[in-house]
């Protein structure tokens, strides 16, 4: 069941972009990478993605703006945040708009592993 | 009866001359009518007089006349109620000592010794030890009505309301820079963590994955290359990071100049004057005249001189028990250097702390950072030179950095003048 699963990463840090695509094949999921907010709206992958790994702070359309945007268009894909800024304030906020956790980097693969099962519900 | 005569005038009614009070004869100068006394003038005097002690009232200013060689006082009311005085009895220097906070009494020595060597003017700035603190600032000239080079005609304005809103103001002041610089260093930090965190995100990333290529069967070897080769790119941009602060925040290549020290110290002193002068801390500087240039950064050395200026101020700040007092001195020294030293009377510090007064980050303060100390130090490494502290014989402690004079200046001087301390600068103290 869950090899089946698309994870899409929206990141425009490309050692983000080449390093978590392996792991996250690694657990099992099929992976998805964009460099931004804009490119992955546009894309094919939005109704398909399973749970997205969304950064917090980039260039253009910002991660909580993607969220907001998703929400707009009544989609409900889980969402784990991640985000080199350590700002509680903007995490509890994150939370509260239905993100399934915010990461702080650097977060270590068992978290990442972790929050994944989470959001996409297994175990 | 108002038809006085003037026998030698020969003449009526005679040409009357006011003086003072009083009416005399324009001719012969014998007193006028009624003793001399001018019709109404008692009057019309007591009036302006009340008018005058109104206006003193309301300026908080008396008016003083000394005569500094007698040492005789006549002082306005005001004065005596500035200074809680009985006003029954004559106003004397000595008298008025017995107000002046015991800080503050160096300044009137000064200003006796000012006077006898005919000053044309003083000011000075002075608490009062009255049932509570005053603030005054004294303005005296000598008199050009006479000339009697020893009398002195002066105002003394109680400034305490001025003074405490200006302290409150710098209070505040002090706060919003302080508020200022947290913010950026804030701003600072939060910027440097997150260009840190995405190459150690990828770091460790990678190596996670590399592990789990590893470990699965068969081991992915090619996939492990890859992401240990990702890793190394990581860990080299996150170096480049670290590189980029040095180049912000480490040492720039200085430039090198011809610095007058003197000069130098003089512009720092005046951009922390006020600051000075809150923290109530008297400031002499004793230059040397003969002070021979160094080579170096002239502003580098200048956040040398302000950081050991404010250090010193702020080792004062819980001195109560005696005064607080900054000197800086420069002087050519034995070993063909020129010597800024820094001396306050300050709380010192203690045996176990020496050795780490110049360490990154130590601090004893509480909004320190605790880098002034060691960026000081390398700058005048930099500059070929020493940075030092001791202990004074009394209380305190001097700091003091030596840089070697400009080579072309050493042979050229006469060592027997080098170092007597001239142009000696006593400043005001301001409460």
């Amino acid at each position: 069941m869950a090899d089946a699963m698309l994870v899409t990463i929206v990141d425009d840090d490309e050692s983000m972009r080449q390093s978590l695509p392996d792991l996250v094949s690694k657990f099992g999921f099929r992976v998805r990478t964009f460099t931004s907010a804009e490119e992955f709206l546009a894309s094919d992958c939005v109704a398909r993605t399973n749970c997205l790994i969304l950064d917090v702070a980039m260039p253009g359309m910002s991660g909580p703006d993607l969220q907001r945007e998703l929400s707009r268009l009544g989609q409900t894909i889980p969402i784990v945040f991640i985000t080199g800024q350590r700002d509680q304030d903007l995490r509890r906020q994150l939370l509260a708009e239905g993100a399934v956790t915010c990461l702080f980097k650097p977060f270590s693969a068992a978290a990442l592993r972790e929050a994944l099962n989470i959001a996409l519900g297994v175990s | 009866m108002s038809q006085s005569t003037c026998s030698k005038a020969k003449q009526t009614p005679p040409e009357w001359r006011g003086f003072g009070r009083h009416l005399l004869c324009a001719t012969c100068g014998s007193p006028g009518p009624q003793g001399g006394m001018v019709p109404g003038v008692t009057a019309a005097l007591k009036r302006h007089e009340t008018l005058l002690a109104e206006i003193e009232r309301v300026s908080s200013t008396g008016g003083f006349c000394w005569h500094a060689a007698t040492g005789k006082m006549t002082c306005t009311d005001e004065v005596y109620r500035i200074f809680e005085l009985d006003a029954t009895k004559p106003v004397t220097l000595q008298l008025m000592g017995t107000r002046i906070h015991p800080e503050d009494l160096p300044l009137l020595d000064d200003m006796v010794e000012r006077a006898s060597a005919h000053a044309s003017g003083f000011e000075y700035q002075l608490r009062l030890r009255t049932e509570t603190v005053k603030y005054l600032l004294l303005n005296a000239r000598r008199s050009e009505a006479t000339d009697d080079q020893a009398l002195y005609i002066g105002a003394i304005q109680d400034v305490t309301r001025r003074r405490l809103s200006e302290d409150a103001l710098g209070t505040l002041r002090c706060e919003l820079a302080r508020l200022a610089r947290v913010s950026s260093l804030g701003t600072l930090a939060a910027s440097i963590a997150h260009e840190v965190n995405q190459p150690l995100t990828g770091i460790t990333i990678n190596a996670s994955t590399c592990l789990e290529m590893l470990g699965s069967d068969p081991p992915d070897l090619d996939g492990a290359r890859e992401t240990a080769r990702r890793t190394i790119r990581d860990s080299e941009r996150a170096c480049e990071v670290i590189a980029r602060l040095r180049a912000l925040f480490g040492k720039r290549g200085g430039k090198t100049e011809s610095v007058d020290l003197n000069g130098a110290a003089r512009e720092v002193i005046a951009l922390s004057l006020s600051d000075l002068h809150r923290r109530r801390v008297t400031l002499r500087t004793e230059f040397a005249e003969d002070l021979p240039l160094v080579t170096g950064d002239r502003v580098q050395l200048q956040q040398v001189i302000l950081n050991l200026l404010l250090n010193a101020a702020e080792a004062m700040s819980a001195v109560e028990d005696r005064p607080r007092q900054l000197l800086i001195r420069t002087e050519f020294d034995a070993a063909n250097q020129a010597r800024l030293t820094v001396q306050d009377t300050g709380v010192g510090f203690g045996p176990e702390e020496a050795p780490r007064l110049f360490e990154a980050f130590y601090t004893t303060k509480s909004g320190g950072m605790g880098i002034g100390l060691s960026v000081s130090r390398s700058i005048i490494e930099s500059h070929s030179g020493h940075l030092w502290a001791e202990l004074n014989a009394g209380a305190g402690a001097t700091f003091a950095f030596s840089v070697p004079a400009r080579e072309s200046d050493c042979g050229a001087h006469d060592r027997s003048v080098v170092g007597a301390p001239v142009d000696t600068v006593r400043l005001m103290r301001r409460a």
